[in-house]
């Protein structure tokens, strides 16, 4: 299934402007509460008309303010879950998830065969109230797909689970989406599900859509310091443009000279100040002494770790001239290495991971 | 720490006397009356007599149908009013609210006033009617059950409005985007979860519409067989012929009768009996 849409609107004080789409595929929607995720899920499932815009689902149009349509949410073909689940509590499983299901004589196997899907065989009879949060989940993704719908509408279905439950879900929706072929749009605000189940990425902030693009893509080629923050890049820095040339930027940061990748959204001359990043993970320790001539390696000394088990996170200041940095290590590179025996590094940035960024959003615009 | 814990526990003990006492004492003021009743009718016997009347039955009939009607009415009249209350937010609501609660805090005396006002023969509304349709309001069954309505429905919505509140509309926007209509999602979301609600709105407004005496006897006046209902019958009795053997038998078996229809609602209503 596709969607299109490309919604403005504003509410009260929150102004929200946004537009992408989605084709059989898992886009997420990534930011903080209060960015505006919610209400474009909102929009899709016609719950919420935007001012302006337009919303097609597979070639149907949904909404579209120019033309004056705005179809009902009843017969718009989502498949909508909310945070908070609102499983009906006074029916059974097997009715909250024949509620939505066609009336036909075909019901009662369909229903069947949802909670069989989901693994929810023999709680026909149960109330939602004495299921486990996970189960309960489950049926309102059986729920949600019992209209027959290809495109399901995830708002944060994971938040309030334990750790331990998220992750079978998450590899359960991956199974799910799979077996039937589904177009699902996810809202999160946790990075490492989206990371997970993202097959796009639309970071928001603010009620607006900052970047869209391949998982990949935003994670290494963020479009500005703001989608580098939101997306946990650790090490961000200003320098100033010094060449531009075939192989990329040179820019000046702290004195020393780094070559670095232009972002897609970079228009810049000569002279002019970027916003630098590189992910802590990125950053590649090195056994040696002194700098010598290679570019984007310096020495620098750890001045703080910090242990997590399964990575350590190092604060590294240069000794001569350079940016700080905070660099993530994986245990067995950690021992490997022997960093915990020694203080002073070669610290390398890889040129196509060191992101060169417009200042502000504003310059991103063409 | 031991003889901090002991010391509550003293407290409590006192507490609970006191609790105990309190509520003999409120138990018996509620339980002595009516064993007044049913030993004072023993005492004159002729309860039988008088329960046999053509009066009596006709004054019961009356109470129970128009009783009956006025929740039907408050049920089919009020319950968009007390889900639009919950639902919406609009200048003027309290107001709304207030004017809704009236009926409530004041005497039914005063409802009988202002609905002669309104519709009785020289009233705002009562006299054009007549003079359009020659339809009369006053003194009337229809009058009969028009002041138990004004007096019983508040109750009603004023539950109704509690019950649906207490309905998260977020099941009902999941309702829509699962297909079903306003009016589908209404019974089968929003009624089911509210119903504890509605039940007993339905409780006390036929209960207050039983026992309405005031407003009646203003606007509809104590014509037997017609505006006569049970309270009327029982006032007449202690101020007339039979004297208070009449109304003790009377109010017997309005209570018998109102204790029954209560207790056989809240079993139907659990789904206990089947009518």
């Amino acid at each position: 299934m596709t969607l299109e849409i490309e919604a403005a609107l504003q509410l009260g004080g929150f102004s929200y402007e946004a537009a992408f789409e989605a084709r059989d595929e898992i886009v997420v929607l990534f930011g903080h509460s209060g960015a505006g995720k919610s209400v474009t899920l909102q929009a899709i499932a016609g719950l919420l008309k935007p001012q302006t815009g337009r919303i097609v689902i597979d070639g149907r149009v949904m909404f579209d303010s120019a033309a004056g349509v705005n179809l009902p949410p009843q017969v718009r073909p989502t498949g909508y879950v909310v945070q908070d689940l609102a499983l009906f509590p006074h029916m059974s499983v097997a009715e909250n998830v024949g509620f939505g299901a066609p009336r036909s004589g075909h019901r009662k196997v369909r229903v069947a065969e949802l909670l069989g899907l989901l693994q929810l065989d023999g709680f026909e009879g149960r109330r939602p109230r004495s299921l486990s949060g996970g189960q309960q989940q489950r049926v309102a993704l059986a729920r949600a797909l019992a209209r027959d719908t290809r495109l399901l509408l995830l708002d944060e279905p994971f938040s309030a689970l334990d750790e331990s439950l998220r992750a079978g879900l998450r590899r359960e929706l991956l199974r799910l989406r799979a077996e039937l072929g589904l177009t699902i749009v996810f809202v999160t605000h946790d990075l490492r599900e989206a990371h997970l189940l993202a097959d796009r990425l639309a970071v928001f902030d603010a009620g607006r859509l900052l970047q869209f693009e391949a998982r990949e893509a935003v994670f290494r080629r963020p479009a500005n310091r703001r989608v580098a923050e939101l997306t946990g890049v650790a090490n961000l820095f200003q320098g100033r443009v010094d060449r531009i040339d075939a192989g990329g930027l040179v820019c000046e940061v702290g004195g020393s000279a780094l070559r670095c990748t232009p972002g897609s959204g970079l228009r810049c001359l000569p002279g002019d100040t970027v916003d630098i990043g590189i992910r802590a993970e990125r950053v590649v320790l090195r056994r040696g002494v002194g700098p010598g001539e290679e570019t984007n390696v310096f020495e620098a000394r750890i001045v703080e770790e910090f242990a997590y088990g399964s990575t350590h996170t190092l604060r590294l200041v240069p000794t001569g001239r350079g940016p700080a940095l905070e660099v993530e290590l994986a245990a067995r590179p950690y021992d490997v290495l022997g960093v915990a025996g020694r203080k002073t590094w070669l610290v390398e940035l890889p040129a196509e991971d060191l992101q060169a960024m417009p200042v502000s959003a504003a310059a991103a615009l063409p | 720490m031991i003889e901090r814990l002991k010391r509550p526990g003293v407290a409590d003990r006192g507490g609970a006397v006191t609790v105990i006492v309190l509520s003999c004492v409120f138990a018996l003021f509620f339980i002595l009356p009516f064993a007044g009743l049913i030993e004072r009718a023993l005492e004159d016997g002729g309860a039988w007599e008088t329960w046999k009347t053509a009066q009596a039955r006709d004054a019961l009939w009356l109470s129970l149908w128009t009783s009956t009607l006025t929740v039907a009415l408050a049920i089919g009249l009020g319950t968009p009013v007390a889900y639009a209350l919950a639902r919406t937010h609009f200048r003027g609501r309290t107001v709304i609210d207030a004017l809704i609660d009236l009926p409530i805090v004041l005497p039914p005396t005063v409802a009988g006033v202002a609905l002669l006002t309104a519709f009785g023969r020289k009233g705002v509304l009562g006299e054009p009617i007549e003079s359009w349709t020659g339809l009369t309001f006053s003194f009337t069954t229809t009058a009969v059950i028009m002041a138990q309505l004004l007096v019983a429905a508040p109750f009603y919505v004023r539950a109704a409005r509690g019950g649906f509140d207490a309905v998260d509309p977020q099941y009902e926007r999941v309702a829509y985007t699962l297909g079903a209509s306003r009016v589908r999602t209404f019974f089968r979301i929003v009624v089911p979860q509210a119903a504890p609600s509605l039940l007993s709105g339905i409780v006390l407004c036929w209960a207050r519409a039983m026992g309405e005496l005031g407003a009646t006897l203003i606007f509809a006046g104590n014509f037997r067989g017609e505006t006569q209902t049970m309270p009327l019958a029982i006032l007449q009795a202690f101020e007339g012929g039979p004297g208070l053997s009449g109304a003790i038998a009377l109010s017997l078996m309005l209570l018998a009768v109102a204790l029954g229809a209560l207790v056989l609602f809240r079993l139907v209503a659990r789904g206990k009996v089947a009518l």
